[in-house]
């Protein structure tokens, strides 16, 4: 089915609608050209992974690792994703609109993951950039290991992960957040927290080292 | 990776009894890419007219004939009385009228030569062999047999040999009626099995899995009950698990603090089905489905 995407989009046509899918897996992987794709139905695991560029829709749930590693584009899911949604994502937007399970956006290294609802275990666990906003509540050991990036939660956190820690938005940051949340047509204002990391578990300023050789 | 699939069907005794066994051969063949070593189930809540149904492999430490002619002597002389006996290559099907107690026709069982005890039920049979479950159907016909409810393995083997006896489910021995998958590894396997087996619970195989079983039963013999056990398992078990428990009157899962290993639910007024993956309840069910993800650290159970 990949190669008859890939094929399609090649031959200039944009737009593309998958029926059917029942839930099976890998559907949608490694486009790498502008295009917007509906699914219409649930999806098994790493469906519209690695791409880069297209917008993919998909009205249904998905199984695990739902956009690992998207680099560019958008994708939008109506209902619940399994765990580890937009692992190792590198750009673009991802939307949630039910909850996620554990270690979503693990190992991040860009973009925007929004959820409308909750996030399990170990949400944003190593991610070294981006963005992940969860409306609802995450669970224990959110932002675990995570080197760069935010997470901001709208409702409770079950627990911070080691090296995490809470810093206050500010009004801007909070007035942003709202507006982002009102175009993807999510009501309310959540008073986000914002979790990034404390940076006491890695060493960015020790070089290996070859490197400090070549200074 | 393995493959987990449970299906069962609410107040079936009243409503009449449900395609459990083609369903679950369904849901098993839609994840045999997660594991096509070997396979099996437990097929719960069959109509029957004995008192007990006790599945044996015979291990061909001696020819199985001989195996499967003494199991039926051994039965007999613990006072059993033979209704029904079915053999298929190296396996025996008995159905037995008892009213003796079952931990002592077990333990007689066990000292037969060559005899391996997948199951002693009340309601329910343990199914397994090597191969996928399409090539386990056709020998074993899962497919006719109708239930209450039922839990299903394909086992991709990381920790011990493959085998029929090492395929899933195992039986909580001498519980009748409890059965075992499970998808992952247990890291204090080796410790707790030395442990328990000091304490003399039985071992039948090097498998870790074989290990929720016996924990199992070991709970269940101090009194316990199913869900209390399973939420003890979440942290006395260490390593990487979601498993599946069916009892006489139902079935529940456990996982792990980590959500290591993936399920899906699905329920509905009239029926619970869950697999590790949503493809499998899709085997069944055609519909888009409403379905939810069971976090870390949960235990959940139900009644037929």
């Amino acid at each position: 089915m990949n190669r008859s995407i890939k094929a399609a989009v090649a031959e200039g046509v944009d737009d593309i609608v998958i029926k059917n899918p029942a839930a099976r897996h890998n559907i949608a992987v490694g486009i790498r050209q502008s295009c917007k794709i509906m699914i219409e139905g649930s999806v098994g695991y790493y469906t519209a992974s690695q791409l880069d560029g297209p917008e993919v829709s998909i009205v249904g749930n998905a199984g695990w690792a739902l956009g690992e590693n998207l680099m560019s584009g958008k994708i939008t899911l109506s209902k619940n994703a399994g765990a580890s949604v937009g692992a190792s994502m590198r750009g673009g937007e991802m939307f949630v609109g039910g909850s996620a399970g554990a270690r979503a956006g693990i190992s991040m290294k860009g973009g925007t993951l929004l959820i409308a609802g909750d996030s399990g275990f170990l949400t944003g666990f190593m991610m070294q950039k981006g963005r992940i906003i969860v409306c609802g509540s995450v669970g224990d050991a959110a932002g675990d290991s995570m080197y760069e990036g935010t997470i901001y939660v709208g409702a409770d956190v079950g627990s911070l992960g080691a090296d995490a820690k809470y810093e206050e938005p500010t009004e801007d940051e909070l007035i942003e957040l709202w507006a982002e949340l009102q175009r993807s047509g999510i009501d309310g204002k959540p008073r986000f927290r914002k979790i990034v990391s404390q940076k006491k578990l890695y060493h960015y300023d020790t070089l290996e080292r070859l490197e400090r050789t070549l200074i | 990776m393995c493959g987990i699939a449970g299906i069962m069907y609410k107040r079936s005794r009243s409503r009449g009894l449900a395609p459990v066994g083609d369903q679950l051969v369904k849901m098993l063949e839609t994840m045999v890419h997660r594991g096509h070593d070997s396979a099996g189930v437990t097929v719960a809540g069959e109509s029957l007219k004995s008192d007990l149904l006790i599945r044996i492999w015979a291990d061909e430490s001696v020819p199985a004939e001989a195996t499967i002619s003494l199991a039926k002597e051994t039965v007999m002389r613990a006072g059993g009385a033979i209704v029904s006996a079915e053999t298929q290559d190296s396996y025996l099907r008995l159905a037995v009228n008892y009213e003796g107690d079952v931990p002592r026709l077990a333990e007689a069982l066990l000292q037969t030569p060559g005899v391996v005890l997948h199951s002693i039920g009340e309601t329910s049979e343990v199914i397994k062999d090597v191969g996928t479950p399409v090539v386990m159907d056709a020998r074993h016909g899962i497919s006719k047999i109708s239930g209450t409810h039922g839990v299903g393995h394909v086992r991709m083997a990381t920790e011990s040999k493959i085998d029929i006896s090492h395929a899933h489910p195992f039986w909580a021995y001498p519980f009748t009626d409890v059965t075992v998958v499970h998808n992952g590894q247990l890291t204090n396997y080796h410790g707790m099995k030395r442990e328990y087996e000091s304490q003399g619970h039985h071992f039948q195989t090097e498998n870790d899995s074989e290990l929720i079983a016996v924990y199992l039963a070991d709970k269940l013999a101090l009194g316990v009950d199913l869900n209390t056990a399973l939420e003890a398992s979440l942290d006395d078990l260490d390593g990487t698990f979601t498993y599946l428990v069916s009892t006489r009157d139902g079935m529940g899962y456990a996982k792990d603090r980590w959500s290591a290993k993936p399920l899906v639910l699905m329920e509905t007024d009239s029926v619970v089905a869950l697999a590790s993956e949503e493809v499998a309840l899709r085997s069944v069910f055609t519909e888009e489905l409403d379905r939810t993800e069971p976090q870390e650290h949960e235990v959940m159970t139900w009644s037929a």
